[in-house]
């Protein structure tokens, strides 16, 4: 038995999410090496753009349970900086997600889902210490920012309303914040960020707050010797994510099955000339400590480009 | 002596008046710039050096973090420019030096 969505609302969260993609590239002008899952505490010349584009596809199944549970969530993920000054740096983040859910009810097997515009981000950075050298650069700097509920909430099939876990938004108004560290030179980077996440009920429901520690290597491993010019550059790239989530809540109590710890190993490639950077990685769970019966993830691929315009 | 005298003044003043010729004609300076180390981020303090008027042309070493700029012929850059365009790209200046000479002979 097959559900699928099909709303004006939808319609026009692809249309939105398309105009805001078409802008987004018509702006942008300038990117930064960083890390896939995380931010960097690289520069954004002031008075000048970033952008860089990534699609993630969140494969999550394996589920114990009798209702064999199987998500698939892609995201077209777009993110626009720019250089305020030469120390702060505003960032607005539009993911165009589709979500899908795959359960077995009463010997039935049910699959649902949405796509549309999802949750917008808005964010600023600022660079409160730096410490340049030939061919060496480390910085810190602190961000924070708000999830706004700009996605669909309350999508619905012909089951009912949809489960939140495939809502293109969660409807409510999160606030994060936290800092990132980067140390640069011409052969290897290391970012290392702490942040939390501080999520708000809507619908009578609240996803539990989020907090994070992730670190990534990047390692040059092409050119060995570097020249004269400015070569493209090869890099080996190696993240961890730590992720731990509060239980969510439903109608004000703690939902059992949902929340807990994760580790994530990225490894991945990224290409990067003066011009343009290419990258991909697959993200791999390697602990996943959840409550109750919550759905383990199977594994996070992400691709992407960033072009210089 | 008197014509000595006299051919000494005539030697100081050409090579004085060489000096300031070569000086008023440069047109290329060689800046070290610190903290930078991706390609990415060359090309942001190119297109800022580029946006500034009567910069002909940039050429930007990585490895050696030196960047140097061409202008126009009559153009100048002061270190006070050129520290103020890496400040703004969001990297430090680590050293200005004017090239002499015809551009592109001395300076690469």
């Amino acid at each position: 038995m097959l559900f699928s969505v099909k709303t004006p609302w939808r319609r026009a969260g692809h249309a939105l999410g398309l105009l805001a993609l078409i802008v987004m590239t018509a702006m942008g002008e300038q990117a930064q090496a960083a890390p896939q899952t995380f931010n960097t505490a690289l520069p954004v010349a002031q008075g000048e753009f970033v952008f860089r584009e990534q699609i993630v596809l969140d494969q999550s199944g394996d589920d114990p349970s009798v209702a064999d549970r199987d998500r698939t969530a892609w995201a077209l993920v777009s993110v626009l900086g720019y250089g305020a000054t030469p120390e702060l740096a505003l960032f607005g983040v539009v993911p165009y997600v589709d979500r899908t859910l795959e359960v077995t009810d009463g010997g039935m097997r049910q699959r649902r889902g949405a796509r549309g515009l999802g949750d917008i981000s808005l964010f600023g950075r600022y660079t409160v210490f730096r410490r340049d050298r030939p061919g060496r650069t480390l910085r810190i700097a602190p961000f924070a920012g708000l999830k706004l509920p700009t996605g669909e909430d309350d999508e619905s099939d012909g089951l009912g309303r949809l489960p939140q876990s495939v809502q293109p938004g969660s409807g409510s108004w999160d606030a994060f914040g936290g800092v990132v560290v980067t140390y640069q030179t011409l052969a290897f980077q290391i970012d290392a960020q702490a942040s939390y996440k501080a999520n708000t009920e809507a619908n009578d429901f609240e996803f539990g707050d989020v907090a994070r520690l992730d670190g990534s290597l990047q390692y040059r491993v092409w050119p060995r010797e570097l020249g004269a010019g400015v070569p493209g550059f090869l890099y080996g790239v190696l993240e961890l994510n730590l992720i731990h989530q509060d239980k969510n809540r439903i109608g004000g109590s703690d939902d059992p099955n949902s929340g807990g710890l994760s580790l994530f190993i990225l490894p991945g490639l990224q290409y990067v000339t003066k011009r343009w950077i290419i990258e991909a990685g697959l993200q791999i769970p390697v602990l996943q400590d959840l409550n109750g019966t919550g759905l383990e993830k199977d594994y996070i691929l992400r691709a992407g480009f960033r072009l210089n315009f | 002596m008197r014509t000595r005298l006299l051919r000494a003044s005539i030697i100081a003043i050409t090579l004085g008046l060489a000096s300031a010729t070569a000086i008023a004609g440069a047109h290329q300076y060689r800046l070290r710039v610190d903290g930078l180390a991706c390609p990415f981020c060359a090309y942001g303090i190119e297109k800022k050096f580029n946006a500034t008027k009567g910069v002909k042309a940039i050429k930007i070493d990585i490895n050696t973090g030196t960047v140097t700029v061409t202008m126009e012929a009559g153009g100048a850059l002061s270190e006070a420019q050129a520290r103020q365009i890496v400040k703004d790209s969001g990297f430090t200046l680590g050293s200005f030096q004017t090239v002499p000479g015809p551009a592109g002979k001395a300076g690469n």
